[in-house]
């Protein structure tokens, strides 16, 4: 075995140090609510929150409502670019890009202005229009993510061909997309979908602008008021983040047939988003 | 909205007459995605552009955008530019150096695969908890300073730092800045091929020849388009400042978080303008950074 | 006119102001059925932690079955004002139904025509200096203004505004926001400025910022909001609210770390909140009746268990419904032997002050 070298050892350590010491303070520190003791309370606190739940409850839905949308408008969009509209893709890609040029907040006032009460289309002034409005900020943020994924995804399958043969047999552009195309970038969509929720769920610029009872406008407040809860709740966050970044990879390298390509996420533009 | 309109006068206009040259019925998929992106990124971006070349008044004038030099504001803008270059310098050059132990340090696999997952996770972990979690370590009673007092006598606090300032806010971004400048880097590492190193050694060169004149120079373009892109990621950071320091550090996004909250300062055309000088920060980095990604994308393949 | 009410409210026992009976009247079904009809009423600014808020709340959702839109909790009475007039025309969730500021801000937004007038049924009971002869705005609850010290820390508590100027509490003193924003932050300056020997008013108030502005320069002041978390991790050892705010955060962290709240020696502020049901009030009705639940014993009662001392104490504490226990747990009398009610005209001044002062001596 190779001696290791020195200076690349240390590197690591202190970079090690450097991103364990706070998971690790946090930890310590919310394991302390009561004093002189080692305890779970802050979770337990946390955990039975009905407030807690509530705000978890409605950020699961809004985040789970936001994949759906996503995969809805960027799975057909995708597929009929590589199918049909070549020379068109350039222009789709780059506008799943505009998201990461145009900051949350920014967005979100334009939404709030554009579709505030003396507009034509008045979303903000109904609770249904404004969790809409919520939903597709959340599918803005991880437009360029989705998109990436899934077509990155078809880009490894042969859609012409496997197009051609469905449609030999006698199906429907609609069957071929739902029963051929799906299945297979189905892992990539779920990649994409994993990566989608935990930018959502602990969002707070867009959330908190638009006054919704969310998650991430409740870590602020929670912040506020107590003080060792805040710490549990960052300690899950972090492991939820983890989960679903795991998930994300786990998805992103099943790939149908035998290319074994890991996709690139173009994690050099992830913003911070929440 | 009038585009969008004039998109369907097309589309009927076609439909009426087929006989006409062969429709090309095909664009129609792509329509539901560009009205979404019309209505919900463009339109937005076009309302505030709009406001910003107003006055609250209606009429169009450069004075809203002129506000954007009052003392108050360019120092928002400036304080933003600062603190984001100093974290993108600080991220890009640090994570530069710990991807180049990952890549060429030969540590064991392990290590790398640990890192780089981690770096996955870190570079998503920001916001709010972030915020949390450097309070508990380097706040006034964090475990690192208490580690640091206690263990070996150096009391942070008295000499000076706080968390709440800018270098401390700047550590801060670093979490994030840092693994996402590993993720981004470590491809362009991968791309120096072993043979050119062995090449410029076979020719007598050394290692620090080899940096300066082949490895630096391939590595220049990705280097700095990572730093463009750590750039704007801090320039649009919200949620970690906010829930670190309330408002009381009044960087860009939190001074336009403020005039949406509607406060006693308020002033929409203000907001806009503060929103039309973050959107030409964003687009001018991020187009720089797509034309150094061109170049670098010179030496793959 | 407030300060008047400096002597019913010290001494407990004080003379009655009104009819027993009318506190016990109930809403009108009519009232009930119109409000259960609009379903929900929209607040702003009610953090679950202030005057026990988050009791109140759900004792009226759970009262009447009807669904509680809460909007930015953190907002300052200022900001509710703006949160109104955003949203005129707008019968949306994002319209605020009722309003809870500082007294200073009840004549502010009346002169400002965002009010509508409400009698609730209890109206005779709320002593006449602290409410709008015509109902559109009405005290709720007060206070005294004082800061939290986290023991662990300063074992010795500081015990005035003099006492925090010394070195020793330097990076530790905090306020809870832009006094041009929030009431709490605003009386916690103008209470420094009494404390410095600040007449009455726009004087107080400038004094108040220059004191502030003396911590700022020699270290003392930590530019972070003062919160429990801050309060239990060192950042924000001291900070400044009213003592019912404290007193709650104190029983919240629960000894860990130990936390004692002061009423500063050199200046005790009396603060007065009042309510207010918004012109533009998407869910009229609904509001009406948050404002008898408010004002109804029960309300009242809930208040009273967050440390505030609500606004028809006296006449309930006559009809003697306050149970022992609960006077027990109240803030000290003393606390209130001192205190200084700011008259309207006062505030006012110190209100201006501060908009037109604080931004340019704090260099923001």
């Amino acid at each position: 075995m190779k001696r290791i070298a020195f200076v690349p050892a240390a590197v690591a350590v202190v970079a090690a140090i450097f991103f364990l010491g706070p998971l690790v303070a946090t930890f310590d520190f919310s394991l302390r609510m009561v004093r002189g003791d080692l305890t779970l309370e802050a979770y337990r606190s946390v955990l039975s929150s009905e407030v807690f739940l509530g705000a978890l409850a409605f950020s699961s839905a809004a985040s789970l409502a936001a994949i759906v949308l996503g995969a809805l408008l960027v799975v057909p969009t995708a597929y009929w670019v590589r199918l049909k509209l070549p020379r068109l893709r350039s222009l789709v890609e780059f506008v799943s890009l505009m998201p990461l040029i145009i900051p949350p907040v920014v967005l979100v006032f334009g939404f709030i202005r554009v579709y505030g009460s003396s507009s034509v289309l008045p979303l903000t002034t109904s609770e249904v229009g404004i969790n809409l409005l919520l939903v597709i900020g959340y599918v803005t943020l991880s437009l360029p993510y989705m998109f990436r994924a899934v077509d990155n995804g078809l880009g490894v399958i042969d859609i012409v061909s496997l197009t051609e043969a469905a449609e030999s047999l006698g199906a429907s552009k609609l069957r071929t997309i739902a029963t051929v195309i799906f299945p297979n970038v189905r892992s990539a969509i779920v990649s994409g979908a994993f990566l989608t929720f935990s930018i959502s769920l602990g969002e707070f610029v867009i959330t908190s602008l638009l006054n919704r009872p969310g998650f991430g406008p409740y870590m602020v407040r929670v912040g506020q008021d107590q003080a060792y809860q805040p710490a549990a709740l960052a300690i899950m966050a972090f492991a939820f983040t983890w989960v679903c970044m795991a998930l994300m990879e786990f998805f992103a390298t099943q790939r149908p047939g035998t290319l074994k390509v890991p996709i690139r996420f173009p994690k050099f533009m992830r913003r911070n988003v929440t | 909205m009038a585009e969008f309109i004039e998109r369907r006068k097309e589309t009927a206009c076609r439909a009426s007459s087929p006989m006409a040259w062969k429709p090309d019925w095909n664009w129609l998929g792509v329509v539901p995605y560009l009205l979404f992106a019309f209505l919900f990124l463009v339109l937005p971006v076009l309302y505030l552009v709009q406001g910003a070349l107003q006055t609250p008044d209606g009429r169009y004038s450069l004075e809203t955008l002129m506000s954007l030099s009052e003392p108050q504001i360019a120092g928002s803008y400036w304080l933003s530019i600062r603190l984001s270059f100093v974290s993108a310098t600080f991220g890009a050059f640090f994570g530069l150096i710990l991807a180049c132990a990952l890549v060429l340090g030969g540590l064991p696999s392990w290590v790398r695969r640990a890192f780089m997952t981690f770096s996955g996770v870190a570079s998503n972990f920001a916001g709010v908890p972030l915020a949390f979690a450097f309070i508990a370590t380097l706040g006034r009673l964090g475990l690192a300073t208490l580690l640091l007092r206690d263990v070996f006598g150096i009391n942070i606090y008295a000499a000076g730092f706080s968390l709440f300032s800018f270098w401390g806010l700047a550590i801060v971004y670093l979490y994030f800045q840092l693994p996402l400048m590993v993720l981004m880097v470590t491809p362009a590492l991968e791309g120096l091929r072993p043979q050119w190193k062995e090449a410029a050694e076979s020719l007598g060169a050394k290692a620090s020849q080899y940096w300066l004149h082949i490895g630096l120079p391939i590595l220049a373009p990705s280097v700095l388009g990572c730093f463009l892109l750590l750039f704007a990621n801090a320039f649009g950071t919200l949620a970690t400042v906010y829930a670190l320091t309330s408002a009381n550090f009044p960087v860009v996004p939190i001074v336009l978080f403020q005039q949406i909250r509607g406060n006693v300062l308020y002033n929409p055309n203000l907001g806009y303008a503060l929103a039309l000088g973050m959107i030409l920060i964003m687009a001018v980095t991020n187009s720089l950074y797509f034309v150094l990604r061109k170049r670098a994308e010179r030496w793959k393949q | 006119m407030i300060s008047s009410m400096q002597s019913k409210i010290a001494v407990v026992l004080a003379v009655s102001t009104a009819l027993a009976s009318s506190a016990l009247a109930e809403p009108s079904q009519e009232l009930i059925d119109a409000a259960k009809r609009e379903g929900m009423l929209t607040t702003i600014a009610l953090p679950h932690n202030w005057c026990n808020y988050g009791a109140v709340i759900q004792g009226f959702k759970d009262k009447y079955g009807l669904k509680v839109n809460e909007l930015n909790p953190n907002a300052g009475s200022a900001d509710e004002l703006e949160a109104v007039k955003a949203n005129r025309g707008n019968t949306g969730p994002q319209a605020p139904d009722v309003l809870d500021v500082g007294l200073s801000f009840g004549p502010a937004a009346k002169a400002q025509n965002l009010l509508q007038p409400y009698k609730v049924s209890t109206w005779d009971s709320i002593p006449d200096d602290a409410k709008d002869p015509e109902g559109y705005w009405y005290g709720d609850y007060y206070g005294v203004l004082g800061f939290a010290v986290n023991k662990d820390i300063f074992p010795e508590a500081p015990t005035s505004f003099e006492a925090l100027k010394d070195s020793s509490y330097g990076s530790a003193v905090a306020l809870q926001g832009d006094p041009r924003t929030g009431n709490s932050v605003m009386m916690a300056v103008y209470a420094a400025g009494v404390a410095e020997g600040g007449e009455p008013g726009e004087d107080a108030m400038n004094k108040g910022i220059r004191y502030f502005k003396t911590l700022q320069d020699n270290g003392n002041l930590v530019p972070v909001n003062g919160n429990a978390q801050n309060l239990a991790q060192g950042t924000t050892p001291i900070y400044f609210d009213w003592d019912y705010n404290l007193l709650a955060m104190r029983d919240e962290l629960d000894g860990n770390p130990p936390v004692e709240v002061i009423v500063p020696s050199d200046a005790v502020i009396a603060g007065v909140y009042v309510q207010a049901i918004s012109a533009y009030a998407p869910h009229p009705n609904a509001a009406k009746l948050w404002m008898e639940y408010l004002y109804s014993d029960e309300g009242q009662l809930k208040w009273l268990d967050g440390y505030c001392h609500p606004i028809r104490f006296n006449d309930m504490n006559e009809r003697g419904i306050i149970s022992k226990t609960m006077l027990d747990k109240l803030p000290p009398a003393q606390n209130y032997a001192k205190a200084v009610f700011p008259s309207l005209a006062d505030q006012a001044a110190a209100k201006s002050a501060v908009a037109a002062n604080w931004g340019t001596e704090m260099g923001q």
